[in-house]
């Protein structure tokens, strides 16, 4: 049975009413125990969100298809260039930290992955990867609707999940709990006049008093009170995780490794979440393909690379599976800017120490097309299934409504 | 007016709406012109005396090529305005229409965009989607300029359909593909919007059932009268000045307006803000104020005039880049306003305001004056003053409670009966507008 978070808040809104305002704080989260991770603790995923739609086929090149060359004139990859994967296909150029890993047995590569009657619309197909629901709009993510089965929250702990963006994607909306986001953590904390230092603590505590008990019937009133209340008390903890965990590890600059890097810092910190999301955005490449998708998958690898070494550092690479998808992928025929149109089936990348590393499912064809676009081969939620059930230990039918095949890379 | 609730109760509820909040002074003279008056002059801006405004921009000595004096010009003209509702509605077309610098990057080329929303920020939304078609940055920003004869590029004549007008679900994927054609060898020059007749697609297409030699003005005429563009907009508007959930017979409303006055967009705005559901208790402090309704809504409130060279960078972590929407779509409001940072961003703000620029309340320089000059002589007095003033009360009994009791104690936390000095009584009336600051009616507009 699900409740829906308004009903869920009401209910512990009306609580309070019969608390006093100090029991009533109990309500609210424990401060998080600061302790460093040991390895073996739980399954943790990734989600890597490369925003867009990033082109498949410069990806993961068919580097061995005759069509590939013939549709994309000034945009195919040389066979000499890309870096193979098999004798059919081979990673972009670019993606040498990828490549070394996939060598080692760490990648899995799922081709063709999409779903039925796909949206060439970016806002709708997202929310359909986001939620798993193609047939209608649904208001929780798939990892939202995980997070309401495994009951993450008990104990108060308010990191059931993080959120490395400024703005929680769907994927993590949940009926029972809201996801923290924290972009940028230096700038994550309750701050108060530095001439009266004497009288924060007296501030801070008015704020809790106030947040623990602030009772309206405005209709936002209970999602305000949830994100100060949380977000005052994820600050400490996370300035704490971030001073102490330094890492030399160099990850590639700009938001997108910075992010990583900050999860890496929350995983050996002891932040007891089992699930991350980031975003690396600017995939929707209509005109000038190469150039700006080329420096996108230099960042993905090089993330992707230093994140697995930092784990490996710390003797967590177990602990960790990684995740990268895309809302699809793009027209076979490149247009006439050196760019491409919108299109549909993608491959996805699964990475880790757990991973069985290879190429799984078949390519889709390249001649024999759907309007111009590729024909999906692998339904995406059998990757969700396959990642839930045999990485998270959860009953993915709960999460997706039915059974799917599982792909066994993991 | 409505619900008992008195006329000054209800021009600021349309003024943190149709503008950014009101200082003391504005709201004076809104009230002296009363509801009605207040809409009227707020929807005919040309009737407005904005010179004070232009003079002082002037003195600025902005740079119209830089992108971040961009974005300070236009918080300037948000701050400063006599004509709220023109920005207001700037900011919507900017919100619909979203084009990015990250991609465009070039200022200037925004700068023509956003003068060019201002222009018919309340005008008639054939213009307006004609003329944001032609827009240079626009067509950086949607790839046109690529879009040519045989080798058509999508992307113009997809979000034109799926984010302008019709909205998902309201067209095939053949009427992008045709539509697209329509719009090929729409070019931009530095000099402005080029005509490209070689590379146009002469060729007979069919859009939404309309068949013919159609160009981009044949696709604009077509999109900008279907039904589905009437509840499109309708309900866009509707979300964007009253409330997130709007219901069908309100749309209906709306949307007809849109059609019966052939998409005169300062009778839809009008019909919103005089419509019953507009002043009821259910649109009252119901939705999250945008970051740029909470930075100069709260400036303009403790009447601060210096505005800080990286208000832009504090919207931003807000989760509202200027001139840097996250896409095309546009920031999606309401509750994705709201998460664990930009809450934290929020309180920053708040402190900010009450440790450095709180001096500049225009009245008083100090804690005592304005104590002395309100005559708020109890802790009580004092918290309903701000509460007044920053919440329109809008708190449960047990945060006033709480309020008074932060108040009525010591820098170290123990309660007193006097404040014991005026360092005490500073510390404390800071502290109290941060918090009230960091309440989550503060947050509602």
């Amino acid at each position: 049975m699900s409740i829906s978070r308004r009903t869920f808040l009401q209910g512990l809104g009306l609580m309070s009413v019969y608390l006093s305002a100090p029991e009533a704080l109990l309500l609210s989260a424990k401060a998080a125990e600061y302790a460093p991770r040991t390895a073996g603790k739980s399954k943790i995923l990734v989600l890597v969100q490369m925003s867009g739609g990033n082109d498949g086929l410069n990806t993961v090149v068919p580097y061995n298809n005759g069509a590939y060359y013939q549709l994309r004139p000034t945009l195919a990859i040389e066979p000499d260039k890309v870096l193979p994967l098999d004798r059919e296909i081979g990673l972009n150029p670019n993606m040498i930290g990828l490549h070394e890993l996939f060598k080692n047995g760490k990648v899995a590569v799922v081709q063709g992955v999409g779903y039925p009657n796909p949206s060439r619309s970016h806002f709708r197909s997202i929310e359909i990867w986001q939620t798993a629901q193609p047939d209608k709009i649904v208001e929780t993510g798939w990892l939202g609707r995980y997070l309401d089965c495994a009951d993450c929250t008990k104990n108060g702990n308010i990191f059931a999940a993080v959120n490395v963006e400024p703005t929680l994607p769907k994927t993590l909306q949940s009926n029972k709990i809201m996801v923290p986001s924290v972009s940028n953590v230096f700038d994550f904390k309750f701050r108060t006049d530095p001439r009266y230092l004497q009288d924060r603590e007296t501030q801070v505590r008015a704020f809790e008093d106030i947040y623990g008990t602030f009772q309206s019937k405005r209709p936002n009133a209970e999602l305000l009170r949830n994100a100060g209340l949380e977000a005052n008390k994820a600050s400490d903890y996370l300035q704490k995780i971030v001073r102490e965990y330094q890492s030399e590890i160099k990850y590639p600059d700009g938001s997108f490794g910075n992010g990583l890097k900050f999860i890496s810092q929350m995983i050996s910190g002891g932040v007891d979440s089992r699930i991350f999301t980031v975003n690396l955005d600017g995939f929707d490449t209509h005109t000038n393909q190469a150039n700006g998708q080329n420096k996108l998958l230099k960042q993905f690898s090089e993330g992707v690379a230093a994140f697995y070494k930092d784990l490996e550092r710390n003797n967590l690479q177990d602990d960790v599976v990684l995740f990268g998808f895309s809302e699809f992928g793009r027209r076979v025929v490149e247009n006439n800017g050196r760019g491409t149109d919108h299109g549909t089936a993608a491959p996805v990348y699964v990475i880790g120490s757990k991973v069985k590393g290879g190429v799984y499912g078949e390519h889709p064809s390249m001649t024999a097309l759907d309007d111009g676009d590729l024909k999906y081969k692998m339904d995406f939620r059998c990757v969700y299934a396959t990642l839930l059930d045999r990485w998270m230990g959860a009953d993915s039918r709960e999460i997706l409504g039915q059974r799917y095949e599982y792909i066994p890379f993991v | 007016m409505t619900g008992g609730k008195s006329d000054v109760f209800w021009i600021n509820h349309l003024l943190r709406r149709a503008g950014f909040g009101v200082t003391p002074r504005e709201l004076k003279r809104y009230v002296a012109l009363g509801y009605d008056g207040t809409v009227n002059e707020l929807l005919n801006p040309e009737n407005v005396d904005n010179m004070q405004l232009e003079e002082s921009i002037k003195q600025q000595d902005f740079d119209y090529t830089a992108i971040n004096d961009l974005k300070r010009w236009w918080i300037y003209r948000m701050a400063f305005t006599r004509c709220p509702l023109e920005e207001k509605m700037t900011l919507f077309w900017h919100g619909h229409f979203a084009t990015s610098d990250r991609k465009v990057n070039n200022a200037y080329a925004m700068y023509g965009q956003n003068m060019l929303f201002r222009k018919h920020a309340l005008g008639n939304f054939h213009e307006i989607l004609y003329n944001a078609s032609k827009d240079p940055a626009m067509i950086l920003w949607l790839d046109n300029q690529q879009n040519r004869k045989g080798k058509p590029n999508e992307n113009y004549a997809r979000e034109i359909m799926e984010l302008f007008t019709l909205g998902i679900g309201n067209y095939s994927e053949q009427d992008i593909k045709e539509a697209a054609r329509a719009f090929t060898g729409w070019q931009t020059l530095p000099s402005g919007f080029f005509f490209n007749q070689r590379q146009h697609d002469y060729g007979a297409k069919t859009v939404l059932g309309v068949s013919g030699n159609l160009n981009g003005d044949d696709v604009v005429a077509i999109l900008v009268k279907q039904k589905e563009t009437s509840k499109f907009l309708a309900t866009k508007l509707i979300k964007y000045f009253a409330f997130d959930d709007p219901d069908p017979a309100m749309v209906s409303r709306i949307a007809d307006v849109y059609m019966t006055s052939k998409y005169n967009m300062r009778k839809v705005v009008r019909a919103i803000l005089t419509d019953p559901a507009f002043l009821s208790e259910r649109a009252f402090h119901a939705k999250i104020k945008s970051p740029a309704e909470l930075v100069i809504g709260s400036l303009k409130t403790l009447q601060i005039r210096k505005l800080d060279g990286d208000l832009p960078m504090t919207m931003a972590r807000m989760g509202q880049d200027l001139l840097m929407p996250p896409n095309v779509k546009g920031w999606d409001g309401g509750t994705a306003w709201i998460a664990t940072d930009t809450m934290m961003e929020r309180f920053n703000f708040a402190n900010r305001v009450t440790t450095t620029k709180f001096s500049e309340m225009s009245k008083f320089s100090s804690a005592q004056e304005i104590v002395d000059n309100q005559g708020l002589t109890s802790a009580g007095k004092l918290v309903d003053y701000f509460l007044d003033l920053l919440v329109d009360a809008d708190v449960p009994a047990s945060t006033r409670a709480k309020l008074v009791s932060y108040v009525s104690s010591d820098l170290s936390g123990k309660p007193v009966s006097n404040i014991p000095d005026e360092k005490t009584l500073d510390a404390k009336l800071r502290g109290l507008v941060h918090l009230i600051m960091t309440l989550p009616t503060y947050q509602l507009a």
